[in-house]
């Protein structure tokens, strides 16, 4: 089975070969041809990781190319921590197929969208198999394409054209802070392989400066790919994109990428006091600020945008806290959850025609099946006990309090109130009350979605709520105990800080919970009263804190600046260089043309003089030349 | 010893322009498939070359060398004796070269459906270029090189000149003037190098130049001497490859000779300007070359930056891919600049990758102004939905250009980084500025063209069978070396080794 | 005879092309100039025969070779001359500063 894993990403990549060449064909059960490959990498990659839950991982490798004497090797590694993370993307990417089946039906570039969803599953599931920093790398462009070409879908619409253009170059950015922080180390290691870079690390041959400064370039790519502060904009703005592609690029796959990639790098992080505190720092930040701006948004894919920036943000600060596990274990619960509500959101948006919550109202009747799978992954992700977010946010709460950063224990508690106050929002607005839309003519009345669709969110549903028993002090700590035998050298065991964690975390996520249902159910409080009494506030909030137009501001406007300087430059100063030694020549030539008088006499007297300064030459140097 | 199979290489195009001779000039559809038939016929025997030729092998192989002019002067110091000879090879790094010029050629062969108008002269000049390019690669002394090295020159002059776009004739004259002065310094290099040294052929030069400094004395070769050739040199490449400031021939050309010829002379003659100075430069004076290496490299990140900046904010899809093209020709000084293994294979990666990404982009370009009779990018808009095939590949090609992973852009740029990262991290990690850059740039021309609203083109039809020939196998190219870059680097190992061992790195 | 140095013939002929030259560049007079030419010839003659005589191994050598100059300073100033006058047919002036048609 082992042996065979590097075959988990060729199916996706063949389902996107296949379909690009039957992406003319106009019947829609080309989407089986998808769905069939990616339920095949699906049941590989469970025996995988039972394989390794069994037993051990394995490694192989062969030379790609060489530089030098120096080998570049390609190959595939399973070890725990990606042969759970192909579970997750592989499953994910399997219940997402099917969910597009009914989701796209109708769409004229149907077949294209499966093999564009092939390609991403083939890119990400190449990511996670990677042995060494380059091939990751090279996965990691590849997922951004595919990121980038789902967001851009729509491609006629100018506002996923400008969100796909975004979100490529924003991810860019990060990546560009990848390769460095990969070459740099590759100078320092001889090598991409993860192991010689763990080896080297442990052995300290690489001084602190440079492995605080690789580590942060690294940090710096996956703060791009997993849309951290100050690199977040593109991925609200990606929402661009059909709501299955949310679900799996960016809620539950791509943007964890870089909380893989930390993860899979933790032993260089771990070596730095410094990096590590960064990280905590980014993630803890992250969570608080994104979620602030979910308070306030009024398209519900971009509320779960936000939502999903802000866990992540959780993760990383996990990791930053020593808190390995926990920030895997928040990655799956995450994955599950998060892709279960926007499967929902899309199938509420399937239903409504539109995405502006403000505009709905009341569909818990209509949608009997969505409604109720809503609300479960409402209850996740807001950490109300037994369900799986509860168990995962309370282990980062833990580690971050066992680690000592009580500051940003503290952001994270809030942060928590806050996810449970705009996700009951979201619920409340959504489901309850009264439908807000007036009827457009000919509009078909709201309706389930098909069962194609629904069965992914059970699915989904069910994993929301038992994922969290993976790692539990109750019954066990499986994950943990599953992860400790990979090669990353697990910090300190569990770190389980006081007892009272778990009843903060429960009272911040209950109090969200009754603050949403004051307002927006029982409307004892007024919607309105907080933008009332902190307008500046809210407005700063509303408009996601102005980062956006900040960046616009400065650094697009900037380059502009900077490109149109430059163009300026490059036709006075630089043409006008040459114009300048052309027109010298042509000066040059005209006064070569008045000594050209077409007396023969002249010219002649000319030739004299000049043969007898030669002669005067030869006479007084002495024939030096000869 | 003399196989004779290279000089039937270099010449082959001459059989076209034999046959072309004996075809009326009004006969548009024999011609044009004659002037694809003429330059397959290139290609044929190239392939038939690289499957004689040893990838394992160092050094120069399928040599030819015949006696050809020689001299003798009267000097102080006696008679001397200044032969010149006919001498052809090929190593590694040209054998890669020639085999891009055949490929490229018959690309744009096929490209050149589109010219309207005296076809039979056309094709003749675009035999004879093809004849100096193969030329310019196998050619192993400096007399040689030089011939061939002109002789691209003035066909390219005439093909821009007659069948380019409106401001055709200054472009043709800037083209002519900037690479006539390079080539007048190249000259006087050659001609001062051949008087010191009284031999022409590579191999023997490098040889004589790395001789102990007490030897070179006697020959009246200071350190000073060398540096001044090096630096001449780079000069005179610099104008070919170009490197900023001497880039702005390059552009006009770029966006006013047809779309046929750019994708020869972005494609390949561009890169006689790498391959100089990594033959003569690298080659013949390694320790001026490693002293200089920190000015080159600041150069490459400086062209990088420059184009790249300068292809934000054009207009014109034609103009942001001529900076483009500046841009990219940084990577390869930044390679050189490394002065190690990774980095010299990274820049001859990029010269290939960049030779066949730009055929390819401009080919689709030509094939768009066809369709809208402009290249602003505001006369575009939506092509993806009437014409997915041709905004597919273009956005392929985008990509390549772009450096995505799995295309044979990103090996290049990979390797010219991974070497400057080793020497010159600082610089290296300004120069990285510009991968961000060129990721934006080329996404706002792919994307101005192909997504958004759609709007009215005159003609609005997918590319033609014809059309996808070239395209597809140009892709198809650019994704064997980005998937498969071994193929490359083995072949070009040997002779870079050799370089490199100049270069004690 | 041997009481006359060789250069005393080289002076005279020095003096004597010197004296035509000077004509041949600064005359206005296309016949003068053609006069002036002729007396570098002749200058020319005497440089030939002189050498001739006076080499290391005399012979004959220097004064055939003048005899071949003074047989083309015929030709040349038959030519000339019809040129000069065709000229002149066509122009009415044999001022050399006209003659620059060449130029425009």
């Amino acid at each position: 089975m082992l042996q065979m894993s590097w075959l988990i990403p060729l199916f996706p990549l063949l389902s996107f070969i296949l379909l690009l060449l039957f992406r003319k064909s106009k019947s829609e059960s080309t989407a089986w041809i998808g769905v069939l490959l990616t339920g095949l990498s699906l049941v590989m990659s469970v025996g995988v990781c039972l394989a390794v839950w069994q037993g051990e991982g394995i490694k192989t490798e062969g030379t790609w190319f060489q530089i030098g004497e120096r080998a570049i090797t390609m190959g595939f590694e399973v070890n725990p921590l990606n042969a759970l993370m192909l579970v997750i993307v592989s499953l994910v990417s399997f219940l997402v197929h099917l969910y597009s089946k009914g989701y796209m039906h109708g769409d004229e570039r149907f077949g294209v969208f499966f093999a564009y969803l092939g390609l991403f599953s083939f890119a990400m599931l190449g990511l996670v198999l990677s042995p060494n920093l380059l091939q990751l790398y090279m996965f990691w462009e590849l997922v951004g394409l595919g990121s980038f070409l789902l967001i851009g879908f729509y491609y006629f619409k100018p506002e996923a054209k400008a969100a796909a253009k975004k979100a490529f170059v924003m991810t860019r950015i990060g990546d560009v802070g990848l390769f460095i922080g990969m070459v740099l180390l590759f100078w320092q290691v001889g090598s991409f392989e993860y192991d010689e870079i763990f080896a080297t690390v442990k052995n300290g041959d690489i001084s602190d400066g440079m492995l605080t400064l690789t580590a942060l370039c690294i940090f710096v790519g996956a703060v791009g790919k997993s849309g951290q502060l100050p690199l977040h904009t593109w991925l609200p703005d990606a929402m661009e994109g059909p709501t299955p592609v949310s679900a799996l690029i960016h809620a539950a796959t791509m943007v964890a990428a870089g909380v893989y990639l930390v993860a899979a790098m933790y032993p260089l992080f771990q070596a730095s006091e410094a990096a590590l505190t960064v990280v905590a720092v980014v993630g803890g930040l992250t969570a608080i600020f994104a979620a602030s701006i979910g308070l306030m948004q009024k398209d519900i894919k971009r509320v779960l945008a936000y939502s999903t920036v802000s866990q992540l943000g959780y993760m990383m600060l996990a990791l930053g806290a020593s808190g390995y596990v926990a920030g895997i274990f928040h990655l799956t619960t995450h994955a599950f959850f998060k892709a279960l509500l926007f499967l929902a959101a899309g199938s509420v948006i399937h239903a409504v025609h539109t995405q502006n919550i403000e505009e709905m109202g009341g569909l818990w009747k209509k949608l009997r099946l969505t409604g109720p799978l809503f609300l479960i992954g409402a209850l996740a992700i807001s950490g109300v006990p037994l369900l799986s977010g509860f168990f995962s946010k309370d282990e980062i709460l833990a580690s971050t309090y066992a680690d000592g950063k009580y500051g940003l224990f503290w952001l994270a508690v809030i942060a928590a109130f806050m996810t449970a106050f705009y996700m009951f929002r979201l619920f409340f607005l959504v489901f309850t009350g009264e439908a807000r839309q007036e009827k457009k003519d000919g509009q078909k009345d709201v309706h389930e979605s098909p069962s194609v669709m629904t069965f992914p969110m059970i699915v989904l549903g069910v994993l929301a709520v038992v994922a969290g028993y993976l790692n539990t002090t109750w019954f066990g700590t499986f994950l943990s105990d599953y992860l400790a035998r990979g090669p990353v050298e697990l910090p300190h065991g569990d770190h389980h800080g006081p007892v009272w964690i778990p009843l903060v975390a429960t009272l911040a996520s209950l109090l969200g919970i009754g603050l949403a249902y004051l307002i927006y159910q029982r409307g004892t409080l007024s919607r309105d009263w907080i933008t009332r009494s902190f307008p500046g506030l809210s407005d700063v909030i509303y408009n996601k804190w102005y980062i956006d137009e900040g960046y616009d501001q400065t650094v697009v406007k900037g380059t502009t600046g900077l490109s149109k300087l430059g163009a300026l430059f490059d036709r006075y100063v630089v043409e006008g260089l040459v114009t300048a030694v052309t027109t010298g020549v042509q000066r040059l030539g005209r006064i070569g043309s008045r000594l050209q008088n077409g007396q023969v006499q002249s010219y002649g007297t000319a030739a004299i003089f000049g043969i007898v300064i030669l002669l005067l030459i030869v006479a007084l140097t002495g024939g030096y030349f000869s | 010893m003399n196989t004779w199979l290279l000089s039937i290489l270099i010449f082959s195009p001459l059989l076209g322009v034999l046959v072309l001779m004996f075809i009326p000039s009004h006969d548009e559809k024999s011609i044009k498939w004659l002037g694809v038939l003429g330059t397959l016929f290139p290609l044929g025997i190239a392939l038939v070359v690289l499957s004689a030729f040893n990838i394992a092998e160092e050094g120069l192989q399928l040599a030819e060398r015949f006696s050809w002019i020689s001299y003798e002067v009267f000097q102080s110091k006696g008679e001397v004796k200044y032969p010149i000879f006919y001498e052809v090879g090929v190593n590694g790094l040209s054998m890669v070269l020639i085999l891009l010029t055949a490929v490229v050629s018959v690309l744009a062969a096929i490209a050149s459906f589109s010219i309207k108008q005296n076809w039979k002269s056309y094709f003749i000049l675009f035999f004879l270029l093809e004849m100096g390019m193969l030329g310019v690669f196998a050619a192993q002394n400096l007399f040689l090189f030089f011939i061939f090295f002109e002789i691209t020159l003035i066909p390219m002059f005439f093909l821009i000149g007659r069948w380019g776009y409106l401001e055709r004739e200054k472009a043709a004259y800037s083209f002519l003037i900037y690479n006539g002065v390079g080539s007048a310094i190249l000259l006087i290099v050659f001609v001062a190098l051949f008087m010191k040294t009284g031999t022409m052929n590579f191999e023997q030069l490098a040889y004589t130049l790395s001789l102990p400094q007490a030897e070179l004395n006697q020959l009246f070769i200071t350190k000073g001497f060398k540096m001044g050739m090096l630096i001449a040199l780079l000069i005179a490449f610099a104008v070919k490859l170009p490197v900023f400031p001497l880039h702005s021939w390059m552009v006009r050309v770029h966006v006013q000779a047809p779309p046929a010829i750019v994708m020869i002379h972005s494609g390949i003659l561009l890169k006689i300007g790498a391959y100089g100075v990594i033959v003569f430069g690298a080659g013949m004076f390694p320790e001026q070359f490693k002293s200089l290496a920190f000015i080159i490299g600041l150069f490459g990140v400086i062209n990088l930056l420059y184009g790249a900046f300068l292809a934000l904010t054009q207009t014109d899809v034609k103009r942001v891919l001529a900076y483009s093209s500046v841009s990219h020709m940084g990577i390869v000084l930044i390679g050189l600049a490394a002065v190690n293994e990774s980095g010299m294979t990274g820049a001859v990666f990029q010269v290939v990758s960049h030779g066949l990404i730009s055929a390819l982009l401009f080919f689709l370009v030509g094939a768009l102004y066809d369709r809208a009779g402009s290249s602003e990018l505001s006369a575009f808009g939506g092509v993806a939905k009437r014409m997915p095939i041709l905004a597919g590949i273009f956005l392929a090609g985008g990509l390549a250009s772009l450096g995505l992973p799995g295309m044979s852009g990103f090996i290049s740029e990979f390797m010219a980084f991974l070497g400057l990262f080793e020497k010159m991290p600082v610089l290296a990690a300004v120069g990285t500025l510009g991968l961000i850059l060129t990721a934006v740039y080329v996404l706002r021309a792919v994307l101005a063209i192909t997504f958004g609203a759609e709007k009215d083109l005159h003609k609005a039809d997918d590319l033609s069978s014809s059309e996808r020939i070239p395209a597809f196998v140009l892709l198809a190219a650019i994704l064997f070396i980005g998937i498969y870059p071994a193929w490359l680097s083995d072949m070009l190992r040997p002779t870079l080794d050799a370089i490199l061992l100049g270069l004690g790195g | 005879m041997s009481s006359v140095p060789l250069a005393a013939y080289l002076m005279l002929a020095l003096i004597l092309f010197c004296i035509g030259l000077f004509g041949a560049l600064t005359k206005r007079n296309a016949v003068i100039v053609l006069i002036s030419i002729e007396l570098m010839l002749n200058a020319v003659n005497i440089n030939l025969v002189a050498f001739a005589k006076y080499s290391i191994n005399p012979g004959m050598t220097g004064q055939i070779f003048s005899l071949f100059t003074i047989t083309v300073a015929a030709a040349e100033a038959a030519v000339g001359l019809a040129i000069l006058i065709a000229l002149y047919r066509n122009r009415q002036t044999v001022n050399v500063d006209e003659m620059d048609t060449m130029k425009r």
